[in-house]
């Protein structure tokens, strides 16, 4: 009780500046980045997620130059092959390379989870801050809405969804965001509340600033802090929901690889192959956890109060 | 388009009419309650207050939390709707004005508030802090926005290498130095100055004090000065306003509100604050008032002040006292004035 | 002479802080005599708060690194952290700044004011609320029975800082340290709470340690006043004679640069130039130099200590120890 109040108040502003002894401008980007550099493990879980994104990005040039096999070539002859030389992580019923499959898998789950954040940030920001903004009966009737989407059970909006449109990256990405972005609303709108109450927001409008500049100027960068760290502990999350519908059959359909629906397949032959169930399982397991790790360290470094 | 506005706004006005013209002004804030948030009464922070500010003078507004001072101060320059009355610039009435043209007022007049914490936005530079007026307003670009920038960190006596530092860099004094370069960016005739002072060092005080003394006779600019310490409020003021819930209890010349108060609550007032001698404050006869403020939500009938009036009598709860003329420039809102 | 209640050698207090050691109390030493106000004035970050809650070992996380607090014949900072407890809210009373967090908010007033008794007396519920409703009513809260049994958010400002007044003093504590106790108030209730300080110094005896920024309030409350500057205590004395004839450049110019009620004229402030020191990295000599109007060549280096200037005050100063008077336009 005694003690923070205290040292806030040793904790003097930088006085030394007027003697040119100060510490180079920095910003809070800076600083942000700053801390999140020093935390090597989080740097390091945000290189696999980037080294991810580029194969899946380049997954034609891989399955050319590096397995030799197209994703969806059936090869009879060549059916559950271990892991070899041939085929590096095996083949499946169909005799399609293991491999070449989780590289072109990666292009749906990724980029699935990307689109997902991407949507749901930008309706969910633009939603929350407006409603936080105007407040009153326009924050009244959206937050409504908010309440109504969450209360929704997903997994039956899910289902209805992928039965009126065939689900391909873009709409699964939609129809997952169309849950989403409701989260993201209230954060935005939560942060947007605090902040307003800050007089440099009443300062911007005694010049006579238009609303748009506050929103985008003002607003926007102070609530970017949350919304940065959301979206990197939301790509891992994302990842498992579209992981999880493909599984059930109503995310992506086969023969278009993704790590969820190779899961589907590879049930019905576990005890031929445990390679199959493995190596997709394990390509979900690493590429959550690291998103985990470095959306925690994404955290810590641009809001060091939250860190506990 | 700023150019016409201003025009339009001096028509018929003159320097020797008052610069802002408050009258009848209410601003209540409505008191939700319950899971509908329904209304269940309003807060009646300003309630009724007859104002004018002169051209170039600096008018001190006094009062304890609550009393309405700084809600006062932002409706006059419109940052808050007014439940009723009107607000007067330069002779027009600004009450009711539309967006663009209030864009336009925004340019003569300019606010510095009490927190330079709060008040900068920790986003952006201090540079571009001060060039957002100018950049709202279309005042200047590129190389001469620069220019008007580091002139203005010069003005308020700070080194205009600064401009591309954050405000977490400063000092609290010297992020109020940059509050108040932001305020003068547009180069306003009034400046509302909410609480300048209170959040700093009392070593940093008399700097702040000063500085805003040079930039009013250099720039021949009209304060409203908000302040709880009257003290402060005495030495920068040429007249001084005694706000108490809602209302103004007295008004008039500071020298001559010190000598002598005619509203109790004024008295009060001023035996409340400490005197930094020990010769004349051991010695002082205090009025020491006794309870809390009543809650401007249902505000006492009659004399706001009589639930604590040392004088109040009957009369006091029965009818509203009207501030009502005691000599020159002094008026004072009570059935029962000091002597 | 009487025998000083409390006794303050050369304390040390640091900070452990991301830029730095910070010297938060840096050898401040005073006594505390029987009855008497004593005033601790600087600005923010001077040490007077960290001094006093070194005094009573509630400075964490900062750390006291040397000196003695003398009370009745022991070492404060050597006794185990049992006996500071015994001696904390008993012997010794502390009431802070901010009378909204001080109190809990989920019990009653009266439970909470009667904790001291229970504690340290052992005293039964039912006896210890007695007390407690008896103490609220001599602070000065009206129908103090009924008001015992509200929660604090029930309560006024100035109110809640008569509550913690109360319980401060169930114990009938010998000292009182009153760390900026109407800071946070407005300017009629901060006259009601000086008011009732004087009161409680009078008829219960409590000999209270007085921290403000607010020159005013000590000029009115303090028989003796101490003025710190950057961890150091630069000037100590009667109120009366440092107000009248200050011996060192801070205070004296501290004295010009705030505006009086009282002034005649209007005449411009003479503000004390510069910033507040940086506690992380403090100028050689005298922390005050580099703001000083006085300075000779001898302030940048040399740090003065705290010695005899006239008949009754001591002062850190090279300038007024050498027999300069301070005068100035």
């Amino acid at each position: 009780m005694i003690g923070p109040s205290r040292v806030a108040e040793l904790d003097m502003p930088a006085a030394g500046i007027e003697t040119g002894a100060a510490r180079p401008a920095q910003s809070y980007w800076n600083e942000s980045w700053e801390r999140l550099r020093a935390n090597r493990i989080g740097i390091a879980a945000g290189l696999l997620i980037v080294l991810f994104a580029l194969i899946a990005i380049m997954a034609p040039l891989f399955s050319f130059a590096l397995t030799h096999y197209q994703p969806q070539t059936i090869n009879l002859d060549e059916t559950f092959i271990r892991p070899g030389l041939r085929h590096l992580l095996g083949t499946d019923e169909l005799g399609r390379d293991t491999l070449t499959r989780l590289i072109w898998g990666a292009r749906v789950s990724l980029g699935v989870a990307f689109l997902t954040v991407a949507m749901s940030l930008s309706v969910g920001t633009t939603v929350g801050m407006v409603a936080g903004y105007y407040g009153g009966w326009t924050d009244d009737v959206l937050m409504r809405l908010v309440d109504t989407v969450l209360a929704i059970p997903a997994i039956f909006l899910f289902i209805l969804m992928s039965i009126l449109f065939r689900p391909n990256a873009f709409t699964l990405a939609a129809i997952v965001a169309s849950v989403g972005w409701g989260s993201v609303a209230r954060l935005v709108r939560g942060e947007v509340l605090s902040v307003k109450q800050r007089d440099f927001i009443l300062a911007t409008r005694s010049i006579g600033a238009r609303d748009a500049r506050l929103m985008v100027r003002h607003l926007l960068p102070n609530v970017l802090p949350v919304l940065i760290v959301a979206a990197s502990l939301g790509v891992g999350q994302i990842i498992l929901i579209e992981a999880a519908l493909d599984f059930l059959g109503l995310g992506i359909q086969p023969p278009t690889p993704s790590w969820g629906n190779m899961l589907t397949n590879a049930q019905s032959y576990f005890f031929r192959s445990g390679f199959l169930v493995a190596f997709p399982g394990l390509t979900i397991f690493v590429t959550v956890l690291a998103s985990n790790i470095f959306g925690n360290a994404v955290r810590d470094a641009f809001d060091p109060r939250l860190k506990s | 388009m700023p150019e016409t506005a201003v025009k339009h706004l001096s028509r018929a006005w003159t320097v020797n009419d008052p610069l802002v013209s408050v009258s009848d002004l209410k601003v209540w804030f409505p008191v939700a309650s319950g899971m509908m948030q329904r209304t269940v009464g309003h807060v009646h922070a300003v309630d009724g207050v007859d104002l004018d500010i002169k051209a170039g003078e600096t008018l001190g507004l006094v009062g304890e939390s609550g009393c309405g001072k700084s809600t006062l101060g932002r409706t006059v320059i419109r940052l808050i709707e007014p439940t009723a009355g009107t607000v007067k610039f330069k002779g027009e009435d600004i009450t009711h004005v539309r967006r663009g043209h209030l864009r336009a007022l925004r340019r003569e007049m300019a606010m510095i508030f009490q927190d330079p914490y709060a008040s900068l936005d920790p986003r952006q530079t201090v540079g571009d802090i001060i060039g957002e007026p100018i950049d709202v307003h279309g005042l200047a670009k590129g190389k001469e926005r620069q220019e008007r920038i580091r002139e203005l960190l010069r003005v308020v006596g700070m080194n205009p290498r600064y401009a591309d530092r954050y405000p977490h860099e400063f000092s609290g004094g010297q992020r109020q130095r940059i509050g108040i370069a932001r305020a003068l960016a547009v180069e306003p005739t009034l400046i509302i100055c909410d609480e300048p002072i209170s959040a700093l060092d009392v070593s940093i005080q008399a700097q702040i004090i000063n500085l805003l003394e040079n930039l009013q006779s250099k720039f021949k600019l009209t304060y409203l000065f908000i302040a709880h310490d009257l003290s402060v409020v005495k030495h920068i003021s040429n007249r001084i306003a005694v706000m108490y819930l809602g209302k103004i209890m007295e008004i008039a010349p500071g020298g001559q509100l010190y000598k002598r108060p005619r509203h109790p609550y004024t008295g009060s007032l001023l035996s409340a604050i400490p005197i930094p001698d020990p010769k004349i404050e051991l010695r002082r006869e205090r009025m020491i008032l006794q309870g809390d403020v009543a809650s401007p939500v249902s505000p006492p009938s009659g004399c706001r002040f009589r639930t604590r009036c040392p004088r109040a009598r009957e009369h006091c709860a029965e009818e509203v006292p009207p501030l009502e003329a005691f000599g020159d420039e002094h008026k004072a809102a009570c059935f029962y004035p000091l002597d | 002479m009487t025998q000083p209640l409390l006794e303050v050698q050369d304390l040390h207090t640091v900070f452990s802080t991301k830029d730095g050691l910070v010297k938060a109390v840096d050898g401040v030493s005073f006594e505390l005599n029987p009855g008497e106000t004593l005033g601790i004035v600087g600005e923010s970050g001077c040490g007077k708060s960290v001094t006093a809650l070194s005094i009573m070992r509630l400075q964490r996380p900062g750390r006291i690194v040397g000196g003695k607090v003398m009370f009745k014949g022991q070492d404060m900072t050597r006794i185990s952290e049992y006996e500071m407890r015994e001696i904390r809210g008993r012997e010794i009373a502390m009431i802070f700044q901010d009378p909204m967090t001080s109190l809990n908010p989920v019990y009653r007033v009266g439970w909470q004011v009667a904790e001291p008794t229970r504690l340290h007396h052992g005293w039964d519920a039912k006896r210890a609320l007695a007390s407690a409703v008896n103490m609220l009513g001599r602070v000065g809260i009206p129908s103090a029975a009924a008001r015992a049994r509200d929660y604090p958010h029930q309560f006024s400002g100035g109110m809640r800082q008569r509550v913690m007044i109360a319980m401060g003093l169930t114990t009938t504590p010998q000292v009182l340290i009153a760390d900026e106790p109407t800071t946070a108030l407005d300017v009629t209730i901060q006259a009601q709470i000086l008011d009732l300080l004087r009161h409680v110094n009078r008829e219960f005896g409590t000999a209270t340690i007085l921290i403000t920024h607010n020159l005013g309030v000590v000029a009115g409350m303090c028989q003796r006043l101490m003025v710190m500057y950057a961890g150091k205590i630069v000037e100590a004395g009667p109120t009366a004679d440092v107000f009248a004839n200050p011996k060192h450049p801070y205070t004296w110019s501290l004295l010009r640069s705030i505006p009086r009620l009282d002034a005649e004229r209007h005449e411009p402030l003479k503000p004390i130039e510069g910033l507040p020191p940086n506690l992380v990295d403090l100028p050689n000599g005298c922390a005050f130099h580099p703001r000083c109007v006085f300075r000779v060549e001898r302030c940048q280096r040399d740090v003065p200590s705290l010695l005899q200037v006239g008949d009754t005050q001591r002062a850190a100063c090279w300038v007024t120890q050498a027999g300069t008077e301070l005068k100035g336009a």
